[in-house]
């Protein structure tokens, strides 16, 4: 198949975008909506959802650090969901990995002598991993995220607006 | 003009042409340390390569950059003039020579040390005065080694001690992201402080992250509203999803958006077609 304007076939938008349509017949075949009670359009949307987050983060893989923080939460959330027992025993070892790396790392307050401390401390909440990453690392993480949040909004828009006319 | 020369011997300096540079330097040095040490045109030597020094001072992973400038501060800058050239000779090849650069390094401090004070100690003081006195900066300049080693330059009437090094190196580091995101982000200006523009782009991640939840409710109204007015065999709904995405994989196919997988996916979904 030619492409005419012939744009790279693994670039993050087509992985992306492959990863979720996928993501997307697999819910719309799996539970077909019986009834349009609230609780269950909000479990389709929560199922939307994490598809969207789970297919953007293993476009990027291991990659960066945001990606794989959001990874390992999406399968300790999908874990603790499956089987508590074992949910429990994932979470506590990965917690303990996190906990120790953000102990090593944010020892102190963070104040990194550049003073911005709140700005980076809100920043650090909103990009997934933040909290185990110095201001630096945690400026390079943001415009990743950034990039793969905009291409993720493109795709859904395209995407949203095909299914509804 | 000591000011252009290093400007004019900064400009091609890529961090490959350093080891040639710094092997011709120490080859130099070598030939007549005495007489390097000495002569009355060392000191132009020197003013000629402020760069260098500076250079080779700050030349640091930490360790090896504290240890310099420990060195150099026991020195008292008073033989300053030929020992940064070897270690940065040190800094650069130190893995092939390094017995041979500290052999030179030794021999060339217990020469200066012995001779170079009353000589070199008044031209290097004065040279410190100029640099201070006049506008003559030993300008910052960050390069990266492969081996993630960053050389800095210090400003003039900054510390030259291994911490405020470290902390001007990650401070221009952060300055350095920080303009990237600048351009990503819609709305920052470059007159704005970095505590406005942290501001603009936490707001804009924010805006993100709330459209991304805006667009799979959307998508989700979407696909009910698809399930309810559709057929209710269970069959047609399936192929009438496979060929929705088909046809949603073509489009994009068409604007170039999907490539090899695509067209995988697109066989695959065309076979559940005519069923």
């Amino acid at each position: 198949m030619n492409n005419p304007h012939h744009l790279n076939p693994t670039s993050l938008k087509s992985r992306f975008t492959t990863r979720f349509l996928r993501a997307l017949t697999k819910i719309r075949a799996q539970k077909p909506i019986s009834s349009s009670s609230p609780t269950e359009i909000f479990r389709r949307y929560r199922r939307i959802k994490v598809a969207a987050d789970k297919s953007m983060a293993y476009s990027v893989r291991s990659r960066r650090i945001w990606s794989r923080a959001m990874l390992w939460k999406l399968r300790s959330r999908s874990y603790r969901r499956q089987d508590p027992c074992s949910g429990r025993r994932s979470g506590k070892t990965n917690q303990a990995i996190m906990k120790k790396s953000s102990n090593e790392n944010t020892t102190t307050r963070r104040e990194d002598g550049v003073g911005f401390v709140e700005e980076a401390d809100e920043l650090r909440q909103l990009v997934p991993g933040g909290e185990t990453m110095n201001l630096c690392n945690l400026l390079d993480e943001t415009a990743h995220y950034i990039k793969c949040l905009t291409t993720q909004v493109q795709e859904m828009k395209k995407i949203a607006d095909f299914y509804s006319f | 003009m000591a000011d252009f020369s290093a400007q004019s011997y900064r400009q091609p300096f890529p961090f490959l042409d350093i080891d040639p540079t710094m092997e011709s330097l120490t080859q130099f040095a070598e030939l007549n340390p005495q007489s390097f040490i000495l002569d009355n045109s060392a000191f132009n030597f020197q003013t000629f390569f402020p760069l260098s020094v500076n250079d080779s001072l700050f030349s640091n992973q930490a360790s090896q950059g504290e240890t310099m400038s420990g060195f150099i501060h026991n020195s008292n800058q008073s033989s300053v003039s030929a020992q940064p050239i070897f270690s940065a000779k040190t800094e650069v090849e130190e893995i092939s020579n390094k017995r041979k650069a500290l052999d030179i390094l030794e021999s060339s401090s217990g020469n200066s040390s012995s001779s170079s004070p009353p000589v070199s100690e008044t031209g290097i003081k004065r040279r410190n005065n100029s640099g201070r006195g006049k506008r003559a900066k030993s300008n910052e300049k960050e390069m990266e080694k492969p081996k993630e080693v960053v050389h800095v330059r210090a400003r003039r009437g900054q510390a030259t001690d291994s911490h405020s090094l470290a902390e001007r190196v990650r401070r221009g580091k952060i300055n350095e992201r920080l303009r990237c995101l600048q351009d990503i982000v819609p709305g920052c200006y470059k007159t704005m402080g970095m505590a406005l523009m942290l501001d603009e782009i936490i707001n804009y991640v924010q805006s993100l992250q709330n459209q991304v939840e805006f667009l799979s409710m959307k998508l989700t109204a979407a696909s009910t509203y698809y399930d309810f007015n559709s057929e209710s065999d269970a069959m047609e709904r399936m192929q009438r999803e496979k060929a929705e995405e088909a046809k949603e994989l073509e489009r994009l196919m068409r604007e170039g958006y999907v490539g090899i997988g695509g067209v995988a996916c697109f066989h695959s979904s065309s076979t559940y077609g005519p069923l």
